[in-house]
């Protein structure tokens, strides 16, 4: 199995803030990766980082990303290699209907990689078919980006735009609040579709509700800044059985 | 200023052959009422409310003549093909008929020039022209203000020609009337047109009008104010897409008499390099009369746009939506100024007004003020006003998802103004997305 991900010894400070106090992952080709933490642990800072949000300040350590430097590459350029973060709080666009959005960055990606654009009879075909996997009703590709969408029907757009995009490594984070148990099983119906596709991932969350379909090859715990435990399943089973502070021994 | 008052009033005087209807008794009358009012309150200084955001320097320094210098010579970069959907077209040239374009027209439609109605059919012009003093503004000090209309005033005596659109009773005309003005004036010179929309019961109607004022070089002032009735039970809905050269001041007024059942929408579409200003002035007149006013102002370089709305609600039952939005680059700057007031007694007044601008430079400046005088008891009223930059939230989430930096700011910028242009009839939609496009490329 080759390497996707490899973070070494992060230090991430926020405002001056240190919020990772290195932290060390590696993601290996087609593993699902949970990684779950109490609040103020870093985890939505981890997603950030890796998407390339700005405002972060990169302290110390190296992300390797297929044997590429992930810090030195854009926020777009990390999309179009297929880095994909689905967002705790999608971001509403008025003005932008989801249709545009998607096949603009769809198109945006092609051309990044030298592909050819795909014309709107293609881009409409394809989105039809993602649409009805995820069990969407096809009004939404005329609404604007996220306005107005229900909490699961933003969670949902973002696994259609995932699905759309067609990642190597995607990002989940807290893909499950806001869903209920139907909405639930559909979005993780909708990522483990794309993981016959050999898609690496990283769910952040902090139930074991969603990875009982998710069913990850590992699970880390992150705390303080750090992973401080590594495991399978039955370590999600022990965390909810004893809480974080069983676990990582804290008072 | 006084100096420059009696100049024009002399001016006035000495071009009496360039301005039409006065051989009509009330005509004469109205112009001469109007150069009196102006000779009285001048150009609007800051010491005007509507007038305190920005000093046109230019307008109060510089003396401009009457234009009188038609060599009918036309430039036709500037004058594209007559659109599909539209039954008939007005083409105005410096201010002068150069052609009226329609296939078929359709019964019931009357479209000419102001002059062709002066000489042929004065009686209809009569009382539908109105005096400056009509949309004089109330202060809630009981005092009529008639000072922020001195331009209209100023219109009113020194207008040279105009349209003339009457559409009669229950008819509902098809496609779309277009007015185009094209500017290539002169240096130092103004011209001022005068139009009419008329609307009879029941009829429908959707007008174009289309400000081009290409004036690099060369100071110019010009002004439209239109006068707009839409009777009971009609419908009207009025574009207005100005375009102005760097050195153009162009001031626009919509005076619009909205009654009982009907329904008047508005639009304008700003985008200039040097200063323009649009009024918009909408009288409620009936029960369950509605209007809906949009303006989208595009700033850039050393620009000033303004946008001023008054909306008086004076029967029962009567809605209004005011919505405006502001993009800005550069050095430019604008104004909003919305106004909301509910008469005594117009109870079951709803009426919403927001305005939101987006700074794309350090140096961009805008005044956003939304006023509201309510002196009915069971009304509701909303306003907001945001200006802001560019989101980094929504920045981030288009590149996160591989849309380039430049790419993903387009975007945000034009879905700002789409929220004004997806709106629009659709007969408008390409023209106004090409005023944007335009915007972008300068």
């Amino acid at each position: 199995m080759s390497t996707t991900l490899e973070i070494k010894d992060l230090y991430v400070e926020v405002d001056s803030k240190e919020i990772l106090k290195g932290l060390s992952l590696k993601i290996e080709h087609g593993e699902m990766a949970a990684i779950m933490g109490p609040n103020g642990s870093g985890k939505s800072t981890l997603a950030s980082v890796l998407a390339g949000k700005e405002g972060y300040n990169i302290v110390n350590g190296t992300i390797k990303y297929l044997g590429n430097d992930l810090l030195k590459m854009s926020t777009e350029e990390r999309a179009s290699s297929g880095v994909f973060l689905a967002f705790q709080y999608p971001v509403e666009i008025p003005g932008v209907a989801t249709s545009t959005f998607v096949r603009t960055a769809l198109n945006a990606q092609r051309r990044n990689r030298g592909e050819d654009e795909l014309d709107a009879m293609e881009f409409l075909k394809l989105a039809r078919q993602k649409a009805k996997e995820l069990e969407m009703s096809e009004d939404f590709f005329q609404r604007a980006v996220n306005v107005g969408f229900s909490g699961g029907e933003k969670k949902r757009a973002e696994v259609f735009q995932m699905s759309m995009l067609s990642p190597t490594l995607a990002i989940l984070d807290e893909t499950d609040s806001g869903l209920d148990i139907d909405a639930l099983k559909i979005v993780a119906e909708g990522v483990n579709k794309l993981r016959d596709n050999k898609l690496s991932g990283i769910v952040i969350t902090h139930y074991q509700r969603l990875l009982d379909y998710l069913k990850p090859d590992t699970i880390h715990i992150l705390a303080d800044g750090k992973i401080i435990k590594t495991g399978d399943k039955s370590l999600a089973l022990l965390l909810e059985e004893k809480g974080y502070q069983g676990i990582t021994g804290a008072n | 200023m006084k100096n420059l008052q009696h100049k024009y009033y002399e001016s006035y005087k000495d071009n009496k052959l360039l301005f039409p209807g006065l051989d009509i008794t009330w005509l004469k009358e109205l112009r001469e009422e109007a150069i009196a009012q102006f000779k009285k309150d001048g150009f609007p200084d800051k010491s005007v409310e509507e007038w305190n955001n920005h000093s046109y320097k230019n307008l109060k320094e510089k003396y401009f003549t009457p234009f009188s210098d038609n060599k009918f010579e036309i430039n036709s970069k500037l004058i594209e093909k007559r659109g599909s959907n539209c039954v008939i077209r007005v083409v105005f040239y410096n201010g002068t008929l150069t052609n009226i374009e329609y296939d078929n027209l359709p019964e019931g439609i009357e479209v000419n020039t102001l002059t062709h109605f002066i000489k042929h059919k004065p009686s209809f012009l009569k009382d539908k022209i109105s005096s400056a003093y009509k949309y004089a503004e109330e202060r809630l000090s009981n005092i009529v203000d008639s000072r922020p209309q001195s331009i209209v005033a100023f219109n009113t005596a020194f207008h040279q020609e105009g349209a003339v659109i009457h559409i009669k009773k229950n008819v509902k005309v098809p496609g779309f009337i277009e007015l185009l003005h094209i500017g290539e004036y002169s240096k130092d010179t103004m011209q001022h047109m005068r139009s009419l929309v008329y609307l009879e019961e029941g009829s429908e109607c959707e007008v174009l009008e289309n400000i081009i004022n290409d004036t690099a070089n060369d100071l110019v002032f010009t002004s439209n104010v239109t006068d707009i009735y839409v009777s009971k039970g009609a419908s009207l809905s009025f574009n207005c897409f100005i375009k102005g050269g760097t050195n153009n001041i162009h001031i626009n007024n919509i005076h619009g008499a909205v009654h009982e059942d009907s329904k008047f929408t508005s639009t304008s579409i700003m985008s200039a390099l040097g200063q323009v200003r649009s009024e918009n002035r909408i009288n409620l007149l009936g029960e369950n009369a509605s209007t809906k006013i949009d303006m989208l102002l595009l700033g850039s370089k050393d620009s000033l746009l303004e946008g001023l709305t008054k909306v008086k609600h004076s029967k029962k039952n009567t809605f209004s939506d005011q919505k405006a939005r502001i993009i800005l680059n550069e050095n430019s700057k604008a104004s909003f100024q919305g106004k909301v007031r509910v008469d005594k007694g117009s109870d079951g007044t709803l009426a919403n007004m927001s305005s939101k601008s987006l700074l794309l430079s350090k140096k961009a400046r805008v005044n956003s003020k939304p006023e509201l005088e309510i002196l009915a008891d069971d009304v509701r009223c909303s306003h907001g006003v945001t200006i802001g930059n560019l989101s980094l939230e929504q920045m981030f989430y288009l590149r996160s998802r591989g849309i380039p930096e430049v790419e993903a700011r387009k975007l945000l910028v034009s879905s700002f103004g789409n929220i004004i242009i997806d709106d629009l009839n659709k007969n408008f939609i390409d023209k106004a997305k090409k005023i944007m496009t335009d915007y972008f490329n300068d």
